[in-house]
């Protein structure tokens, strides 16, 4: 016994042992990569990210009588509220040219971003499960979640054209339509950004998710989506802001290209591409930066 | 205070958690007290361990802030808290201990075996290995990513069984050919039939565990940590899946097996590291340490507690506490 306590004393006495370690070739786990490692290694998983949208977009719906037909449905639905509350109750439309195309446009697109932002920003806490199990860029979740909104606004982007060809006032097909296309590549970018933006706040502070909603909320009421915002603002200031909002330089610009046969001026892609190619980088930066500690237990 | 009793160990009775296997050898009957602990040379000598390291764990703890519903700790707070607590029903917050402070570095072709009691901190230390979680102080270096086995990957329940191993393997960073090519194998693995067709949602526990298991194991790692939770599934499953996992663990480059099975332990791993209450209590060559623990255990069981606590703490002072010298 007393010899015992002796040892202890001496492996007290002797200190710590000392072990040096050879550092090179080993990596610190769990650390955030350089951004452009980073950006590679998020293109390396680009199967992983198709895969997991499409597999999902399916299932969405399943447990529902009508399946996918609610990826139309819903837009459509919406589109004949916001008709009867504003275009019939309070005559918003008055002095609006083809007023239900205008509407359709403006309800169907909204929605897209207002489903990119949401799911892009509840994409790490509502997988959380696959992001606790697996080691990828997290990135890879909310670029997923908005993929898997793009893939199902699809069905409801060939709705929205077929009403603007069939209801009244109907519309030609010009080669404007085609504009279409990088108005919705630019959204795409608008939705990702704000959606990574927020995904890193959400999965910090899940309350954020609660605000989300008011602040999409706000957004549609400035954005023009059901009455032309020039027709009730007349206070120029106002005016000049709601202009810089890029959510309402996409529904002006896919109305003036799909309904009035005008092309958007180039301040309108300047604004427009402004906001969705910086809200993308800045989105990229602010979510890369906490890369490490996405999909951690909390331990607050 | 340490001594054993002479008599032959009786270990029959011992209910070492859910462990059968626990079986102090009588032939074994030896007084191994906490001092004469004979260096037997490991697989990798220690000092081989710096120059060829596999995982480094350089001062890690950890320390939760957990809510406590303690009604004492309400009290004490201030009542300005108090009234902010309350409102968003939040409660106080305690710090707990996990783990201490220590440093440990597991050579190339080492298998370190973790044993403590429940609430020693042994998850606690593998997650963090394997980057689950974050220590409060400390870093973890390895020389490639450890992969974690056992906290099953719980994945999307309404695709299918074989949707779930695509996605799965695809998420472990597996390019889109091989998972294709493999895809046969793995199904085979996870021994499902035709319900690799239908949603993951409608399997029951046993079958998602096959699944997971599955697909956690598509994958030859080179840092193998693997926790205990692996008695999933029917016997003909445990024994595919035990062939299966003495497979990847002669494969990896280095293992760390976190159980209670002492057997398991004794057989396949060249080094424990015995934790309790969240501090080590030895980090040794296998026989030695795990003769230790058992006693240990032998002794709270039949209600030594003086006794074992006693032996715990001397085995603690005993303990040389490393320091890392990055070279």
């Amino acid at each position: 016994m007393s010899t015992e306590r002796a040892d202890a004393k001496k492996a007290v006495a002797a200190g710590p042992e000392h072990v040096q370690v050879r550092m090179s070739g080993l990596e610190r786990v769990g650390a955030r990569l350089p951004l452009h490692h980073y950006l590679g290694r998020l293109w390396r998983y680009r199967d992983f990210i198709f895969f997991e949208a499409r597999a999902s977009v399916g299932t969405r719906n399943r447990n529902n009588l009508l399946g996918n037909v609610w990826l139309v449905l819903t837009p459509l639905l919406n589109g004949l509220t916001y008709f009867l509350v504003f275009g019939v109750l309070l005559q918003t439309s008055r002095g609006v040219e083809n007023y239900l195309g205008f509407l359709v446009i403006g309800v169907f697109m909204f929605q897209f971003t207002s489903r990119c932002v949401t799911q892009g920003a509840n994409s790490l806490v509502a997988n959380r499960a696959v992001v606790k199990a697996f080691d990828f860029p997290r990135a890879a979740m909310p670029i997923s979640a908005v993929l898997k909104e793009l893939l199902a606004f699809l069905p409801a982007l060939v709705m929205m054209i077929l009403l603007i060809l069939v209801l009244p006032d109907q519309e030609q097909i010009t080669w404007r339509w085609l504009l279409l296309v990088p108005i919705l590549f630019l959204q795409v970018l608008l939705g990702l950004g704000i959606g990574l933006i927020l995904a890193r706040w959400v999965s910090r502070v899940r309350d954020v998710a609660q605000l989300i909603t008011f602040g999409i909320r706000l957004w549609l009421y400035g954005s023009g989506v059901f009455y032309s915002v020039e027709r009730f603002v007349s206070h120029p200031d106002i005016l000049a802001i709601l202009e810089l909002n890029p959510m309402h330089q996409v529904l002006t610009m896919a109305r003036e290209s799909l309904l009035y046969g005008t092309s958007p001026g180039w301040d309108n892609w300047l604004i427009l591409g402004g906001w969705a190619v910086g809200l993308a980088l800045v989105g990229t930066l602010v979510f890369w930066r906490a890369d490490e500690k996405y999909g951690k237990e909390e331990t607050r | 205070m340490t001594s054993v009793p002479k008599k032959r160990l009786e270990m029959s009775d011992v209910d070492d958690d859910d462990d059968e296997d626990d079986q102090l050898d009588p032939s074994e009957g030896r007084t191994a007290s906490a001092g004469d602990a004979d260096e037997t040379a490991a697989e990798v000598a220690p000092a081989d361990r710096g120059a060829n390291p596999a995982l480094v764990l350089d001062g890690i703890s950890m320390t939760f802030k957990v809510a406590s519903a303690k009604a004492e700790l309400q009290g004490r707070l201030p009542w300005h808290k108090r009234i902010v607590y309350g409102a968003v029903r939040r409660e106080p917050r305690v710090s707990v201990y996990a783990l201490e402070q220590f440093s440990l570095v597991v050579g190339t072709g080492e298998s370190l075996g973790v044993v403590g009691r429940n609430g020693s901190g042994k998850t606690t230390l593998s997650r963090i290995i394997a980057g689950k979680l974050t220590p409060t102080t400390g870093q973890v270096w390895a020389r490639s990513t450890p992969q974690m086995l056992g906290v099953s990957p719980a994945l999307v329940p309404s695709i299918s069984g074989r949707q779930n191993i695509i996605l799965g393997c695809l998420a472990m960073g597996m390019p889109r050919a091989e998972v294709m090519a493999r895809l046969p194998e793995i199904e085979e693995a996870a021994g499902l039939g035709d319900a690799i067709h239908l949603p993951m949602e409608t399997y029951s526990s046993g079958m998602g565990g096959r699944l997971r298991f599955a697909i956690a194991t598509s994958k030859n790692p080179d840092i193998l940590v693997l926790d205990e939770a692996l008695n999933t599934g029917d016997a003909q499953f445990r024994d595919r899946s035990k062939a299966r996992m003495e497979k990847l663990r002669e494969q990896a480059g280095a293992v760390v097996l976190v159980s209670h099975n002492a057997k398991q332990i004794t057989s396949s791993c060249t080094r424990v590291l015995w934790l309790d209450a969240g501090r080590v209590i030895a980090d040794g060559e296998t026989e030695d340490t795990m003769y230790n623990y058992r006693k240990y255990n032998w002794l709270l069981a039949k209600q030594r507690l003086e006794e074992a606590e006693e032996f715990i703490m001397g085995l603690r002072r005993q303990y040389r506490r490393v320091e890392i010298v990055r070279a």
